[in-house]
C-alpha cells in the first residue's frame, strides 16, 4: 500500500478497451474499492464507450461478481462482450 | 482439447485424429469468414484472444458437453489474428456412438464458445471503417432481459393506487403535453420523471451543446455526449427508457419568432433556463397563449419554484417584477457554482408541479423558496396584480416583443444618420445626471435632457405613439429604461448603442 492509503492495481484490457485505453496493460494506483468503481473511474479518465452492464471482469484470474472488493496487487482484466466463432 | 491458432485450421488433421473404433457418428462445424454483416461489405477479420481464459474456458465447456451428451471425444480450434474472407475461423468436432448426441452436443459447443471464450472479433469495412462486433453500442445483438411484452397498466401500478392519481389521473397524464425548455440540471431530471409517470408528450428545446462541466448536474448525458445537440441527445436517450411517451425535440433557441407556436403545441410550459431574458419570453408567451408554467431558478445552494396557471389566483413572472432585472445582476451557474443535487431538487419539484396542474390539483400557490444547505423552507404568499403588464386588467404587453426580451433595443450611431446630427424620426433623450451632461455633452445632436429618476414617477413625459431614443454614458442605462418603458406601455423606446460615448 503507498503512503496516501491506494493501492497498487495491474490492469489489463482487450479489443475495444485496448484501443481505447491506447495500451493493452498497466500499473496503477487507485482509491477505488470494488471492480466497478474502478472501471467508472479509469471510463471517465479515457472515456471508455462500452457501459459497465455490457461487461464482465476477471480479478486475479477468475470471474467475479462487479462489487468485488480490491486489493493491494490485484490482476484485473475487464472483459468487453464476445464473439468468438 | 481447445486451441487457438495463429495459423490455419487443418479440419483433416484435426477429425483423423479423433478416429477410433467404437464411434459411430462425426458431426463437425466450421465457421468462416462471411463477407457482409448487417449490411455492410466486410473485406478482413481480426480476432484477438485473452489467451490463458480463451483456453480455460474453451476446455471447460468441451468438458462440460463430453458429460452432458456422452460423447467419446469433443475438440475445438479457434484462429486468432487477421483473417480473410472464406478463411475458417472456427472449427468444433465431437465423436459419438450416436448421431443424436452428435448433432446437439456441436451445437452446444459452438454456440458456448460464442458466448463465454474471451474472444473478440473486430470487423473492416469495405468503406474503411471498422468495428468490434458485440461491443459498439447499436449493435443489434443486445440482449432483451425482458421478452414479455409490457403493459401501461404494470408501468405505473404504484402511482395509480394513490386516490389522487387513480386511473382516471393516469389517463390524464397520458393525454398530457408538456414543454421543456432548456436541457440543463433542472430540464434533465424534470424530463425523466415526467417521461417516468407517463405524461403523453414531452418538447424538449434547447439549443446548445454537451459541455463536460455540465455533466455533474446533467444527468440525462454522459461523457460519450460531450459535443452533441442537448436536446436531440436528451430525446434520444430518455425515449429508449420510456417508449410510451412521444418525445420531440427542439434544437433551437427559444425566441419571440417560435414561441407562441411552440407553446400552442403544449399544455404546460416547463421554464427550466438559466437567464432572465427567455424567463420573461416564457412568462409573457405562456400568458398571452393561456398556458400553464412552471418556473424555477437556482442560486448555489438554493433555489425558487413558482406557478402561474391562467384564469386562477397565482401570479405571473411580472406580477412580481413588472421589468426584467438586469442580467448583470444575477450570476449563473458557470460563475457563481452548484452541486448537482440542487438543480436535481428543483427540476424534480417542477416535474412534480406539472404532474399536480395535468391532474387537475390546485396549483402552488406563490412562490417556494428552499435553501438547501440549511433546509429551510420558505413560502413567499405572491398575489395576482391587476397592474401587472402582462396579466393584469389592462395589460401593456399584447405580444412577444422581442425589444421586450433584450432584443432590438439598440440603435447604433452608425447609418443612423449622424452625419447631419440628427437620427431621423427619433426625440433624443439625455437621461443622464446634470452633472455628467455638462462635463460631456452629446456631440453635434439635438436632445431634451431629462434624467432617468424621473421615469421612475407614475405621470412619464412622453406619448404612447412617439418614437424615444434614450441616451446615457456608454449604453447601458439607457437599454435598462428603454426595456421598462416598453414594459409600461412605450412601444417605441429605443437605445443609442454604446451612449455618447460613442458619438465622439
Ligand atoms: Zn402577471
Amino acid at each position: 500500500m503507498s503512503a496516501n492509503g491506494a493501492k497498487n492495481i495491474s490492469v489489463q484490457y482487450f479489443a475495444m478497451l485496448r484501443e481505447q485505453r491506447g495500451l493493452s496493460k498497466e500499473s496503477l494506483a487507485t482509491h477505488a474499492q470494488s471492480a466497478a468503481a474502478l472501471y467508472e473511474e479509469l471510463r471517465f479518465q479515457h472515456g471508455f464507450t462500452l457501459p459497465l452492464e455490457r461487461m464482465r471482469v476477471i480479478v486475479n484470474e477468475s470471474f467475479q461478481p462487479w462489487d468485488v472488493s480490491l486489493s493491494e496487487g490485484d490482476e484485473v482484466v475487464f472483459v468487453p462482450p464476445v464473439a468468438g466463432g | 482439447m481447445f486451441a487457438l491458432s495463429t495459423s490455419p485450421i487443418d479440419a483433416r488433421a484435426l477429425q483423423d485424429a479423433m478416429r477410433r473404433p467404437e464411434a459411430g457418428a462425426f458431426v463437425c462445424f466450421e465457421g468462416w469468414v462471411r463477407n457482409t454483416n448487417e449490411g455492410r461489405t466486410v473485406t478482413l477479420l481480426e480476432y484477438e484472444a485473452f489467451e490463458a481464459v480463451a483456453c480455460s474456458e474453451g476446455s471447460h465447456i468441451l468438458h462440460e458437453a463430453r458429460e452432458r451428451f456422452g460423447l467419446l471425444d469433443a475438440r475445438c480450434a479457434h484462429r486468432v489474428g487477421a483473417l480473410a474472407i472464406g478463411d475458417m475461423a472456427v472449427w468444433v468436432g465431437v465423436v459419438s456412438g450416436h448421431r443424436g448426441e452428435a448433432f446437439a452436443a456441436c451445437r452446444y459447443i459452438i454456440d458456448e464458445v460464442k458466448k463465454r471464450v474471451p474472444i473478440w472479433k473486430k470487423e473492416h469495412y469495405s468503406d474503411g471503417d471498422s468495428g468490434w462486433v458485440n461491443c459498439e453500442c447499436h449493435c443489434g445483438a443486445e440482449v432483451h432481459v425482458h421478452a414479455e411484452p409490457v403493459t401501461e397498466a404494470q408501468l405505473y401500478a404504484r402511482q395509480v393506487c394513490l386516490p389522487e392519481v387513480s386511473q382516471e389521473g393516469q389517463d390524464r397524464l397520458r393525454r398530457g403535453r408538456v414543454l421543456i425548455v432548456g436541457a440543463g440540471g433542472l430540464g434533465c431530471p424534470a424530463a425523466l420523471y415526467l417521461a417516468a409517470a407517463g405524461v403523453g408528450e414531452i418538447g424538449i428545446c434547447d439549443s446548445d451543446t454537451v459541455d463536460a462541466s455540465n455533466l455533474h448536474r446533467q444527468i440525462l448525458f454522459g461523457i460519450q455526449d460531450i459535443g452533441a445537440p442537448k436536446a436531440e441527445r436528451a430525446v434520444d436517450r430518455i425515449k429508449s427508457m420510456y417508449p410510451f411517451t412521444i418525445f420531440t425535440p427542439y434544437p433551437e433557441r427559444l425566441t419571440d419568432k417560435n414561441a407562441m407556436e411552440m407553446f400552442c403545441k403544449h399544455d404546460i410550459i416547463l421554464d427550466c433556463t438559466d437567464n432572465f431574458e427567455v424567463k420573461f419570453l416564457i412568462n409573457d408567451a405562456a400568458v398571452l397563449s393561456k398556458k400553464s408554467a412552471v418556473f424555477a431558478s437556482i442560486y448555489q445552494w438554493e433555489g425558487q419554484v413558482q406557478v402561474y396557471q391562467p384564469g386562477t389566483e397565482t401570479p405571473c413572472l411580472r406580477c412580481q417584477w413588472p421589468d426584467m432585472p438586469e442580467p448583470d445582476c444575477v450570476r449563473t451557474c458557470a460563475e457563481a457554482g452548484v452541486l448537482g443535487a440542487v438543480p436535481g431538487v428543483f427540476g424534480a419539484m417542477q416535474a412534480l408541479e406539472a404532474l399536480k396542474l395535468l391532474l387537475g390539483r390546485p396549483a402552488l400557490p406563490g412562490l417556494l423558496l428552499f435553501d438547501l444547505l440549511s433546509g429551510q423552507p420558505h413560502r413567499a404568499g405572491l398575489k395576482r396584480s391587476a397592474s401587472c403588464p402582462v396579466c393584469g386588467t389592462n395589460p401593456t404587453i399584447r405580444s412577444v416583443d422581442p425589444a421586450n426580451y433584450g432584443d432590438g433595443l439598440d440603435v447604433e450611431v452608425e447609418g443612423a444618420g449622424e452625419g447631419n446630427g440628427t437620427f431621423d424620426g427619433f426625440e433624443v433623450i439625455d437621461i443622464r445626471e446634470p452633472q455628467e451632461i455638462r462635463e460631456r455633452p452629446l456631440a453635434g445632436l439635438k436632445s431634451t435632457a431629462i434624467p432617468a429618476s424621473r421615469f421612475e414617477q407614475d405621470s412619464l413625459p412622453l406619448s404612447t405613439d412617439g418614437r424615444y431614443l434614450l441616451c446615457c454614458a456608454h449604453g447601458a442605462r439607457s437599454k435598462y429604461l428603454a426595456r421598462r418603458l416598453r414594459a409600461r406601455g412605450y412601444p417605441h423606446v429605443f437605445s443609442l448603442k454604446g451612449g455618447a460615448e460613442a458619438l465622439v
